[in-house]
């Protein structure tokens, strides 16, 4: 496995990037959608054994949408009021704060993620802030008054790599005396 | 003329030969005494702790210009000739350790500063504590996260460097929110309400 790319600084605290966004955001979207389709998939096992009818969720059905819908300003809204960074931000170590860098309160949390599907419009054009924004700020971010940052400490990340490198050549190397020894026989 | 100017003038006659001759052999006298003597059995004879006794050594210090004594002392030709180790050899350390305050000594050292000279790289790479950090690190899967989490950095970057160079920015902006910035130390070590990151999974 190569090093870490980012090795002098740690990076922690500043602005986080298109990719890492986009990434994180790919997984939320996974594991929100899987855990909804497990959810509806549960139900209709429910309902089936109670009334012994098997229940089929039409995507296009306006219910479904909506609950679909709900979930996701649930998904998001909670996860960004509780702890700042939904499950696809941890793992990619960012989270959003306010734009002074401060906590995120529930509030902004709850507003950005009312405005969040306002960033799709236009073709997504709300997003190309991420982009081409100084401070990597798309439409809702703005609006929110709200910035994503790297939470993920790089420079740690790399000492942990050189441990386990170090770890991995102590364990690799013949204990001292063992050669001397090997060749006396 | 006065009688006894006469008899002034004629004892002069006499007496002024007879005191330069007294004169020559009280000289002579003490020259043959002074080469007569042996000073060191003389000096051996001395009873010198008596002698101290009756010297008022206060009042002879109370004399002494200390001050214009040391200006003209080469106090450099001084140290040359002292045996530096042979003092210290002598010196008890421990005592001089405890009576000194290490509090204020350690208020006025910037630690932040010490830690930043270290090279953690080395550290890490030739202590053991590389290996506490390896076995403490939670494995292959903390590896793997690290992996991508640089890889995507990485890609934020060349994306960044390109967007950059299309909009003909010369300097970039803010690296990060203010209040990460300033103080620089808040990036080193920011506040964990808003980024526990050894937290993380």
């Amino acid at each position: 496995m190569s090093a870490p790319a980012v090795q002098a600084d740690t990076y922690q605290g500043h602005y986080a990037g298109s990719v890492s966004r986009f990434l994180a955001y790919a997984i939320d979207l996974t594991v929100s959608t899987a855990v909804f389709s497990l959810a509806l998939a549960a139900i209709s096992y429910g309902v089936h054994i109670v009334t012994g009818h098997s229940v089929s969720w039409n995507r296009s059905n306006i219910v479904v949408a909506v609950i679909f819908v709900v979930w996701q300003f649930f998904y998001f809204g909670y996860s960004w009021a509780v702890s700042g960074r939904t499950f696809g931000m941890a793992l990619l170590g960012i989270r959003v704060v306010r734009a002074d860098g401060s906590g995120l309160d529930p509030r902004r949390a709850v507003v950005r993620a009312l405005v969040f599907p306002l960033s799709f419009l236009l073709c997504g054009l709300g997003f190309l802030g991420i982009l081409v924004q100084r401070e990597h700020r798309a439409l809702h971010d703005l609006i929110a008054g709200a910035a994503v940052i790297y939470s993920w400490d790089a420079r740690a990340a790399r000492l942990r790599f050189l441990a386990r490198q170090a770890e991995l050549a102590t364990s690799d190397s013949p204990p001292p005396g063992s050669a001397a020894r090997g060749a006396s026989h | 003329m006065n009688p006894r100017d006469r008899l002034r003038s004629a004892g002069r006659r006499w007496t002024d030969p007879a005191e330069a001759l007294a004169q020559q052999v009280t000289e002579r006298v003490v020259d043959l005494i002074v080469n007569a003597l042996d000073i060191n059995e003389l000096a051996a004879r001395v009873d010198l702790n008596a002698l101290l006794n009756r010297v008022d050594i206060d009042a002879v210090l109370k004399k002494v210009d200390v001050n214009a004594l040391l200006d003209r002392m080469d106090v450099n030709v001084m140290l040359d000739r002292v045996d530096v180790n042979a003092v210290v050899e002598r010196m008890d350390v421990q005592a001089v350790v405890d009576r000194v305050d290490l509090n204020p000594l350690l208020d006025r050292v910037d630690v932040n500063d010490l830690v930043k000279r270290i090279d953690m790289d080395a550290l890490v790479q030739k202590t053991d504590l590389g290996a506490v950090m390896a076995r403490s690190s939670g494995g292959m899967a903390s590896e793997a996260l690290d992996a991508v989490r640089s890889q995507a950095v990485g890609l934020d970057q060349f994306v960044d460097r390109w967007v950059r160079r299309l909009f003909r920015r010369k300097h970039p902006g803010p690296s990060a929110p203010s209040a990460l910035l300033s103080p620089p130390a808040a990036i080193l070590s920011p506040p964990a309400a808003i980024l526990p990151a050894h937290a993380e999974p």
